[in-house]
């Protein structure tokens, strides 16, 4: 999560970092934390085996030591920031702290300047920090190769310090999703130390990401058995139940969490939208309200307003939710909040019963960046290539070849300079449906296949697969797409129609959902529709993304 | 509080992410003064084609088991053909003193290999380099490029 800017999860951030500051509670003794740190008067390490720190300032190292210890251990992100804030401001020439700082923070701005003041006072560092420095940044600014590569010197080097294993490790999992590499590391922090909280929860979500669903409920209840009194073990074992589809596990440690702690909005939410998933809309909607009422952020209130409107769609109440998610475009669009707006209208395409109506909605989509104020560029290719992907998705399955073309033009050429995973994935997934519509079904399969987490490229895929002969394959992604179990607007309009499809299927196997929702109302030819169960069997996998 | 934002990240993928998580890296020895080479080279390599480098020091290719699952992609990608006939090409008898191949389990010890050898060539997913090996460029492009062409899915 760290390396996420804020400004490209504004939409379904969900309050997150606002619920750990709430969250926060009692906070060890830093000097427990195994540092090592690099005393200007004296210059020795305080420990060998874990990877230098060195500042002028004891304050800096105070500070970057609690930042570190929020941040990376007791997960309170939004304080850990502040904290590695004040170390710099502490000592201004402490290089690993700028890095740090850059790397931790969700404003692009202030990464970028910290990132520039790392390399600037990089001399002064020691030789191993300055490796550690090379990653930090380079896993910011892009250069990814030599990043590993001190990545994996200082793992080397360094096998204790678990810390830093821990924050490689959650990096590759989430912005890289390498979870096969995050998980052998993670794996080896527990070796060695077996109650190392952060690693369990980490390593409990690394395999639910990598599709090893299965292996996490036991590293859940060991990151339970490790901190009792937290409220984050028991919602990370609520949201790993739900991706299970343990709807009422999910409720059952939602609830424990907010017993032990009422302010602890994730879990609020976290209960919303399990009971969204479930089917309760209604209560549902109760529930969001609730969350919303436990926080003034007023973009987390519209993130909360977003999810609640989203409960009409589900329950096939379209007038009603785009009467919502209108008046909440219009709000957005008064506050700046770019990005909700955009996903306002990209909701109610998604949702809209009249294919035209929904190109329209997604031209206000369009709309709605263009008219930005304060939107970087990142963020706004970004909206901009999920915008486009949808477009190329609505045309493919209105079996519209003109109008997934002129999503693909401005992708390719997204696609051309951007490393963005987001636009690179969006880019093969409209190149994808623009070949599925040419009849070029294997080389659609193969141009799916790059954007393996997403519901509508999934279910193009699917597609894909089934006319290139492949009704086996085709029918385990739709398998694999029923099993998933999140709040994403794309999983709200495929999943239940891909549930609905399988259970219609002759000789279909054995549902993977606990509870199955009404599937939306279909906008244009379903592509579902005409599913066949596979001349072979392809069991049911258990994890959503497996 | 991160388990929130895990999902967030990795299942929105609403993210600045900057990589695929399965690029495959081309790696030599640091000492090798290749920086780059085409596609096409690297399949003369792998063919047994091209058997030196330019210092005229021999090549030594060092790969994972061909029957592993990513040598799959690997051998279709450089060689256009499916693993069983990369394996036949690879395993060829005839090759071993000219251009010999070395299989190793994992990628780890591909990488250990290549750090000491200075006239290897390995492949590995490029998670798992280190800094005593050197990534060259294939067809102009490195890992996490667009359009680098060993981008696995």
């Amino acid at each position: 999560m760290k390396l996420i800017e804020r400004g490209l999860i504004v939409f379904l951030m969900l309050g997150g970092a606002a619920g750990a500051v709430q969250a926060q509670s009692k906070r060890q003794s830093p000097a427990k934390q195994g540092s090592n740190f690099v005393a200007a008067k004296d210059n020795v390490p305080v420990k060998l085996d874990t990877i230098p720190v060195t500042t002028k300032s004891a304050d800096a190292r105070h500070y970057y030591e609690l930042g570190m210890l929020d941040y990376e251990d007791l997960l309170l992100i939004d304080q850990g920031v502040e904290y590695l804030r004040q170390a710099v401001k502490a000592d201004p020439h402490f290089a690993l702290g700028h890095a740090m700082l850059a790397f931790a923070t969700f404003d692009p701005a202030e990464s970028y300047k910290h990132r520039g003041l790392a390399k600037q006072y990089m001399a002064g560092a020691a030789p191993d920090e300055r490796l550690q420095i090379r990653w930090l940044n380079g896993a910011k600014d892009g250069q990814i190769v030599p990043a590993i590569a001190a990545m994996n010197d200082l793992l080397a080097k360094y096998p204790n310090d678990k810390q830093f294993a821990n924050t490689v490790a959650a990096w590759l999992c989430t912005a890289e999703q390498a979870y096969d590499r995050g998980a052998v590391i993670l794996e080896r922090v527990l070796q060695r130390d077996p109650e190392y909280a952060p690693a369990l929860n980490d390593l409990a979500y690394c395999y639910a990401l990598g599709g090893r669903a299965q292996l996490a409920p036991p590293l859940m209840d060991r990151y339970v058995a490790a901190l009792p009194n937290q409220p984050n073990p028991q919602d990370s074992y609520a949201e790993i139940s739900r991706m299970m589809g343990n709807f009422e596990a999910a409720l059952e440690h939602y609830n424990r969490s907010l017993k032990m702690d009422p302010s602890f909005t994730a879990s609020q939410v976290g209960l919303a939208t399990t009971y969204a998933l479930m089917g309760e809309q209604e209560r549902a909607r109760t529930e969001y309200l609730n969350a919303m009422s436990m926080t003034k952020d007023q973009p987390t209130i519209m993130n909360y307003n977003l999810l609640r409107a989203m409960t009409y769609f589900r329950e096939n109440h379209i007038e009603e939710g785009r009467k919502a998610y209108a008046e909440l475009a219009a709000e957005a669009h008064k506050k700046d909040f770019t990005v909700q707006e955009a996903e306002a209208h990209r909701a109610m395409a998604l949702f809209n019963p009249d294919v035209k109506g929904a190109f329209h909605d997604l031209d206000a989509a369009r709309a709605a960046l263009a008219h930005a104020h304060v939107l970087s560029a990142g963020d706004r290719n970004t909206e901009l290539a999920q915008i486009l992907q949808t477009r190329a998705y609505l045309a493919a399955r209105s079996v519209n070849l003109e109008e997934a073309k002129a999503a693909l033009g401005p992708l390719s050429e997204m696609a051309q300079s951007s490393r963005s995973n987001v636009v690179q994935q969006a880019y093969h997934s409209a190149n994808g449906a623009v070949l599925l519509l040419e009849g070029m079904y294997a080389d659609a399969v193969s141009e799916l296949q790059y954007d393996p987490r997403n519901p509508l490229s999934l279910q193009l895929l699917s597609e894909a697969e089934i006319k290139a002969g492949e009704p086996g394959p085709g029918h385990e992604i739709l398998v694999k797409l029923a099993g998933i179990n999140d709040e994403r607007i794309e999983t709200a309009f495929v999943v239940p129609q891909v549930r609905a499809a399988l259970k219609a299927a002759p000789g279909s196997p054995a549902q993977p959902a606990a509870t199955q929702p009404a599937a939306p109302a279909q906008p244009a030819a379903a592509l579902t529709s005409e599913i066949k169960a596979p001349p072979r069997s392809s069991g049911f996998r258990g994890g959503p993304l497996d | 509080m991160r388990n929130r934002l895990w999902i967030v990240c990795a299942l929105l993928l609403t993210v600045a992410s900057l990589a695929y998580a399965t690029d495959f890296a081309v790696i030599v020895h640091p000492s090798n003064p290749v920086r780059a080479m085409t596609l096409a080279e690297l399949g003369k390599i792998f063919r047994g084609k091209s058997v030196t480098w330019p210092t005229g020091r021999n090549i030594t290719l060092v790969l994972r088991e061909p029957s592993q699952p990513a040598m799959k992609f690997v051998i279709d990608k450089i060689l256009g053909i499916d693993q069983e006939g990369g394996k036949a090409i690879l395993t060829d008898a005839s090759r071993k003193s000219a251009s010999p191949v070395v299989f190793v389990p994992a990628d780890e010890d591909v990488v250990k290999a290549v750090e000491a050898s200075p006239g290897a060539l390995g492949i590995v997913d490029v998670y798992n380099i280190t800094g005593g090996v050197k990534v060259i460029h294939i067809d102009d492009k490195q890992p996490f490029d667009p359009g680098y062409v060993l981008k696995g899915h």
